[in-house]
């Protein structure tokens, strides 16, 4: 039996018809077409797949899309665009953070909810955040720096 | 994975209800790091799940007039933020804040964890050596008993298909005792402990001898333990390096650990010796000063 959900994505409500096998990350990519969360080993392991899930960082992959029903979900498309990016996606560019981008999605995640929780953390509380994202092109110093850079760029934009 | 039914719970009551009704084809679900991974891998096919993460009466944190109250639905990344864990069972935190990564102890349940009954599992031993009981809800109604019941073997819980582990509750007399966790794996995140380790350790007034110690190690043996051998070892003896060997040694003998491909019994048994000295200790760092 399918169920009709209600899940508010990027700041808007949306509804969809879900079979109860269907995870959050397959609803999200496949039904809603928002491609940018990344299917990775799917099993919660590598944090391709991390959305805001009632602003927390949780694996998509590991969410049955029926629990999200009158949750709020935030992905990579939602923080900013290539007209308007959010500081995070500028530092990302700026340091050279991106490779081959498969884990960037989710690492903006990440950075995002550590940053909205703490927006001065130490080089151990950003690995710390991140350490549930795997970037297999090695790139983590320039990933680090690049969170630091945004929470120094978003505390002074704030005054 | 496989297509299965699906129920979300409301009350404690309608979950084992419905756990009862569709037995032995029905499983409960709460924070699925566990259970929708093993899903996928084809390992296991329930036909029904039971969503029980609504049930009310499984969440939170309290004091109450036992002790502290963990309910079986509170993640590890609130179980290791919690200010009243924090304070009376230091050792209880540090465990979950141990386990996984950040984006699975938003989601895995502390309860979750222990009902696994996987060897390793982190929440363990730090509540094992404060006394924990388990409490465990069923079509019957409640019943309580100590936690270190509730680890049968693999994988393997005393809970019967229809039962649910509510909460787990620290007795009043072990709060705030120094306490202290340690994991040893291969990296610090997203990793299965070779071994764990927690101690509860408290001196004579003067912090020359140990009184009371009580020690537990995680996968090691069949289930989380407790090493018996060396907390009666440790009883009255001097606090000194010397003493802590003999522990750990006692300890690896307590522990039954088995070679497999994260690392050799040898290997855990050394591990055992290390992590006994650490969490000992780490505890007695924590300790006010004399």
């Amino acid at each position: 039996m399918a169920f009709t959900i209600k899940v508010k994505v990027n700041g808007e409500w949306k509804t969809a018809d879900v079979e109860p096998e269907m995870t959050l990350l397959e609803l999200l990519r496949e039904q809603w077409g928002l491609t940018g969360t990344k299917l990775g080993c799917d099993e919660g392991d590598c944090g391709a797949c991390t959305v805001l899930f009632d602003g927390k960082p949780v694996n998509s992959c590991l969410v049955l899309a029926v629990r999200a029903d009158g949750h709020e979900v935030v992905t990579v498309e939602g923080l900013g665009t290539a007209e308007r990016p959010h500081p995070l996606q500028s530092a990302f560019e700026q340091h050279g953070a991106v490779q081959c981008g498969f884990c960037a999605p989710g690492m903006l995640i990440s950075a995002k909810a550590l940053l909205d929780a703490n927006p001065e953390p130490t080089e151990q509380e950003i690995r710390e955040a991140l350490a549930g994202n795997l970037c297999r092109c090695t790139g983590y110093t320039k990933i680090v720096e690049a969170v630091k850079s945004a929470g120094r760029a978003m505390k002074s934009s704030v005054k | 994975m496989k297509h299965f039914e699906y129920f979300s719970a409301h009350s404690a009551e309608e979950a084992v209800a419905l756990l009862q009704k569709y037995s032995p084809d029905a499983l409960p679900i709460a924070g699925g790091t566990e259970l929708l991974v093993r899903m996928k891998q084809n390992l296991i096919h329930p036909k029904v799940l039971v969503d029980i993460t609504h049930v009310p009466e499984f969440q939170g944190i309290a004091l109450t007039e036992e002790g502290l109250r963990i309910g079986s639905l509170v993640t590890h990344a609130e179980v290791a933020a919690s200010p009243l864990v924090r304070q009376f069972a230091p050792a209880v935190a540090a465990a979950s804040g141990s386990v996984g990564a950040v984006q699975t102890r938003n989601l895995g349940t502390l309860g979750g964890n222990l009902v696994s009954c996987v060897p390793s599992i982190d929440s363990a031993p730090a509540l094992l050596v404060l006394e924990a009981q388990a409490v465990v809800f069923g079509v019957n109604g409640r019943r309580q008993f100590p936690l270190t019941e509730l680890f049968v073997g693999p994988r393997c819980s005393s809970l019967t298909p229809a039962e649910l582990l509510e909460a787990v509750i620290i007795p009043r007399h072990n709060l705030g005792k120094p306490t202290c966790f340690s994991k040893f794996g291969r990296r610090k995140a997203l990793t299965i402990a070779l071994v764990n380790a927690a101690a509860c350790v408290e001196t004579n007034p003067e912090r020359t001898h140990f009184s009371q110690v009580r020690l537990a190690l995680g996968a090691v043996a069949p289930t989380p333990i407790r090493a018996y051998t060396a907390e009666a070892y440790l009883a009255g003896r001097p606090i000194a390096q010397e003493v802590l060997l003999e522990a750990g040694r006692l300890a690896a003998e307590d522990a039954k650990p088995i070679d497999d491909f994260r690392a050799s019994a040898e290997y855990r048994r050394h591990l055992i010796g290390v992590l006994t000295r650490r969490v000992i200790e780490g505890a007695l760092a924590g300790m006010p000063k004399v």
